[in-house]
């Protein structure tokens, strides 16, 4: 008997299937939170569900295309003013606006990519974030939309997604927790396919991956596309959830971009994981410290610093480097046949 | 199995009566707080205590410690004294947390009212989480139009849970054609107005400045709005100056007006009167400008001078602004008044309240108030339009004095209670 006969090539770690056990378990018990419940938790783990999505796809266009994107909130506010301007003018449903934010994000996406894909690298970046303050002067003049000052969601609309109050909380409760689950699978299951084998030997090495013939400039692209259209449907759940929109609030690059950032860095880019923790630690800071003013913000630059120093692949990075475990079965490993 | 275990199975029927008794509980079992020991009204505030908005709460520290003493005695309602738990936060001058801090604190916190203060920033994010949560909402500080307007108000049904006293654009526009009656300066004006949302709405053809100022007389020049944080005013400047304008009016926040006020040096622009809102509102801005801070004018809603005292301990307006002055060693600000009056009338209205329990009756309250506060008169049945009511604005200059600026109220047709400090000298 050959050596090759007696082991297997397997993605599944006993660590990957207890992390699926407990993910399914931990699912139900979120889909079930209207019932256990209070109306301030809801709103707090749909805020953290929409950030994990905001995260994890700005890990798959940085940690894994190579795409520093610092003009996401482009899309976020895109979806946010998709949301009111269907919803006021056009009398579509708030809930029926979210997944039509998707198709406007990317159909917006397309040309975007074409004109700042010549951009490499710095430019690339400072390129999307030139985009989105774009972006942020157009809408400043859509005097239908309020212009610089805004304009806030007419209740009679937010009244109009269900007739009680605890049911509406519950719609878009299951929404924001829909949306990241879609997004955290969406990105599992790419990485998985053939398209995810090219992204992770991009991510690698990009000169290497054109010697083997990967479409470099498609797999970007369509990365690209995908995550616009998935953050612009973030971004017009936030603003159905905050009310009301404005052009500095819609394109904001703080609470859009920076933050996502952070919450990536500090998880671990370019894994799956690494923004799910980083989300949890960002929520972690916020809700024990933003009330001290100046001094939280001082405290999440202190932590950013110091993880960046001692753990430059993020807090999941280390953990995987020691430990190897991986929670979300992605790595094709050779293991002994039983 | 025996008859008797069956039976002691639970049946569908018991199994969902049990259910809905269990989710039907918390609508049953309303809490009530007449019957507490120690009841607690709970109060959520939120304003700008950081970024660039923070002038306007800087003196939130002192005005809401004084409020708490007042409070910590509790406050009568129905014969029975309440506690009352003020919880504050911060919007860090965003309009997005300014929204999150306004869901915690009906949500999380379960507040009995809301109020917030200062610009449409912070009071229009506040009041939208509070209409479409059904929780009862009093604002100040910022104009009422950009307030109404600015959240898609419409006067014929206005808004069922947020109220808001302050005073509006025609209130601006009297105080300043007063101010601007002098027989050496010439009627034209150039506007400056940015694209937010107090420009926006001072700049409105309809609503804002340019109708009643051509109705005066006056000749506006307006090149158009122009987006904050601006480093370039040269168009807008030789516009003015092929105009002809002696006079420059529009309302800016305070870094875009040092970078206008340089500008205008710099090219040889000298109007005789300079009346911008929001950004001389505070004494560091004009300290910053240094000499040429001397002779700016501005509306002036509170002054130590103005004939007015406290619902709630008596004291004058100048006792008010003197404490602060003494408490913490810098010049009085005009929110101060408004802060200490924003927690008068809630005061008024806990008090008044048929049933705290009630979100309904403290609608009711808040719509039949009547009270003379450190501001002016509060009452909701005398406003423009149904959310909205006025307290009187007079206008008038900073004018140097020894080492420091004093704002000197020179003109108060609109309001002539208020008491004239000075003379307008100009530029």
């Amino acid at each position: 008997m050959s050596a090759a006969d007696n082991h297997i090539v397997a993605r599944a770690s006993p660590a990957s299937r207890i992390a699926a056990f407990i993910g399914v378990l931990l699912l139900i018990g979120l889909i079930a939170a209207p019932w256990w419940a209070g109306r301030a938790d809801m709103r707090l783990i749909s805020e953290i569900c929409l950030y994990v999505a905001l995260a994890s796809l700005w890990n798959l266009l940085a940690g894994y295309a190579g795409l520093v994107s610092v003009g996401q909130q482009a899309f976020v506010g895109l979806g946010g003013y998709f949301l009111f301007a269907a919803t006021i003018f056009f009398g579509v449903p708030p809930l029926a606006a979210i997944p039509l934010a998707a198709a406007a994000g990317a159909a917006l996406a397309v040309p975007i990519a074409v004109l700042i894909f010549r951009l490499r690298g710095a430019y690339f970046a400072i390129g999307t974030w030139v985009v989105a303050e774009v972006f942020r002067l157009v809408f400043a003049q859509v005097s239908a939309l309020g212009g610089g000052s805004g304009t806030s969601l007419p209740a009679g609309i937010v009244k109009g997604i269900a007739a009680s109050r605890s049911l509406r909380e519950a719609y878009t409760y299951w929404m924001a927790l829909g949306l990241a689950v879609l997004v955290v699978a969406m990105v599992y299951m790419l990485l998985r396919s053939r398209r995810g084998l090219a992204l992770t030997a991009i991510r690698d090495n990009e000169l290497a991956a054109t010697s083997l013939g990967i479409d470099i400039w498609r797999t970007k692209f369509f990365v690209y596309v995908i995550s616009a259209a998935l953050t612009a449907s973030v971004g017009a759940l936030i603003f159905l959830q905050k009310l009301r929109i404005s052009p500095d609030a819609a394109f904001s690059v703080n609470d859009w971009t920076a933050f996502v950032i952070f919450i990536v860095v500090i998880g671990g880019i370019g894994t799956i994981e690494g923004p799910i923790i980083g989300t949890i630690i960002f929520f972690l800071l916020r809700e024990t410290l933003a009330d001290l003013g100046t001094t939280y913000l001082l405290v999440l630059g202190f932590v950013a610093i110091a993880v960046m120093l001692r753990a430059p692949k993020g807090l999941w990075g280390y953990v995987k480097d020691k430990t190897g475990v991986e929670l979300f079965a992605l790595t094709r490993r050779v293991v002994p046949k039983r | 199995m025996t008859k008797s275990a069956a039976s002691n199975r639970p049946t569908r029927r018991a199994f969902l009566t049990g259910v809905s008794a269990t989710l039907a509980a918390p609508a049953i079992m309303r809490h009530t707080r007449a019957y507490a020991q120690n009841p607690v009204v709970k109060v959520g505030h939120v304003s700008p205590r950081t970024g660039p908005l923070a002038g306007f709460a800087e003196a939130d520290e002192h005005v809401l410690g004084a409020i708490e003493t007042i409070f910590s005695g509790g406050l009568e309602n129905n014969g029975k004294s309440y506690g009352v738990e003020i919880i504050s936060k911060d919007s860090q001058s965003n309009p997005n947390r300014a929204a999150e801090v306004a869901a915690d604190l009906i949500l999380g916190e379960e507040v009995d009212i809301i109020v917030a203060a200062s610009t449409p920033d912070t009071t229009n994010p506040v009041a939208d989480q509070a209409e479409v949560n059904e929780v009862p909402c009093i604002t100040t500080d910022c104009p009422w139009q950009p307030y109404f307007f600015g959240r898609a108000g419409d006067p014929a049904v206005g808004f069922d849970y947020t109220y808001h006293f302050f005073w509006g654009l025609e209130d601006v526009i009297a105080a300043f054609l007063d101010l601007w009656d002098h027989p050496d300066v010439s009627k034209a004006i150039g506007g400056i107005f940015p694209n937010d949302a107090d420009g926006n709405a001072w700049g409105d053809p309809e609503l804002g400045l340019p109708k009643p100022l051509a109705g005066a007389g006056f000749t506006l020049t307006d090149p158009g709005r122009y987006q904050p944080l601006n480093d370039d005013f040269t168009s807008q400047i030789s516009a003015f100056k092929q105009a002809g304008c002696e006079i420059v009016t529009g309302n800016m926040i305070p870094p875009d007006f040092a970078t206008f006020w340089a500008q205008c040096a710099q090219q040889g622009f000298s109007p005789k009167i300079v009346t911008i809102g929001k950004a001389l509102l505070f004494p560091s801005v004009i300290e910053s400008l240094g000499d040429r801070g001397d002779g700016l004018t501005t509306e002036i809603w509170w002054t130590p001078n103005h004939p007015f005292s406290s619902s709630l301990t008596g004291e004058s307006s100048k006792a008010l602004a003197d404490s602060y002055v003494a408490a913490t060693g810098r010049p009085w600000t005009q929110p101060i008044g408004f802060k200490h009056a924003l927690f008068e009338v809630t005061a008024d209205v806990i008090r008044r309240a048929a049933d705290l329990d009630d979100p309904a009756a403290i609608l009711d309250a808040i719509r039949t108030t009547d009270i003379q506060t450190i501001v002016g008169g509060v009452n909701w049945a005398a406003g423009p339009v149904k959310n909205v009511t006025k307290t009187p604005l007079v206008a008038g200059q900073w004018q140097k004095t020894g080492d420091g600026f004093d704002l000197v109220v020179t003109s108060n047709a609109p309001a002539p209670e208020i008491a004239i400090g000075g003379e307008l000298k100009l530029l």
